[in-house]
């Protein structure tokens, strides 16, 4: 989960170091849009349904593989 | 020798009365002028105001089709591997995400308007130097502390 996670990451913002202290917005250049664009296509990737109150408050890599790991263990 | 004198008080008399009418029209046509030469210049200066508002327009159309050009950018943004951004279809896919986002920039927006007459800046807003600190409408204006990296 956490490679294919990682690798939408990597599609989305290039070959910026990728760290779990990433923060998407300051270190990785992300904006809102592109946050919530990276957890529909690891929802796509990884066949899952994340509901987005939970997804609200994603600022790092941390969080999301978080957010993640909880629904692929769960689904 | 009488008839040779009528003749010519006649003649000077009609010549009187010819020139009196042709002073008369000479003054009408002088006014006809004046008039047509009132008709011009308004005219000129009518096409100099067109010429102005056209310049105007074109200025602003300008402006406009930058803006569209910055938005559109903004949000179908390319990202690293070169596909871009359906903002549709996240709105389509994430509705909730995407409103929570719109109603961040509607304050931002608002807050730019705010600034734009004669707010002043928050420390908050003096202190922005990161992205998620700023504020995304009109960074120039409200974080001019902030360095895009």
């Amino acid at each position: 989960m956490r490679e294919q996670v990682i690798e939408v990451l990597k599609s989305h913002f290039g070959d910026k170091p990728i760290e779990d202290n990433s923060h998407l917005m300051d270190d990785l250049g992300a904006d809102e849009f592109d946050i919530v664009d990276v957890i529909l296509q690891v929802e796509e990737k990884l066949n899952i349904t994340i509901p987005e109150e939970e997804t609200f408050d994603i600022m790092t890599v941390s969080q999301l593989l978080e957010v993640v790991g909880n629904h692929v263990q769960s689904d | 020798m009488l008839m040779g004198a009528g003749g010519g008080l006649w003649y000077v008399q009609h010549l009187k009365s010819e020139n009196e009418i042709l002073t008369l029209n000479n003054a009408k046509l002088n006014d006809a002028v004046d008039q047509q030469q009132a008709v011009i210049e308004q005219q000129l200066k009518d096409i100099e105001q067109i010429q102005t508002i056209n310049l105007q327009l074109t200025e602003t159309n300008t402006k406009l089709t930058a803006d569209l050009q910055l938005a559109e950018e903004k949000f179908n943004k390319v990202n690293a591997s070169g596909e871009r951004r359906d903002i549709g279809n996240l709105a389509l896919n994430k509705p909730k995400s995407i409103e929570r986002i719109e109603r961040k920039r509607e304050q931002q927006r608002a807050r730019c308007f705010e600034i734009a007459q004669g707010s002043p800046l928050t420390e908050e807003e003096l202190n922005a130097t990161k992205k998620s600190q700023i504020n995304a409408e009109c960074t120039n204006l409200a974080n001019p502390n902030y360095i895009p990296y």
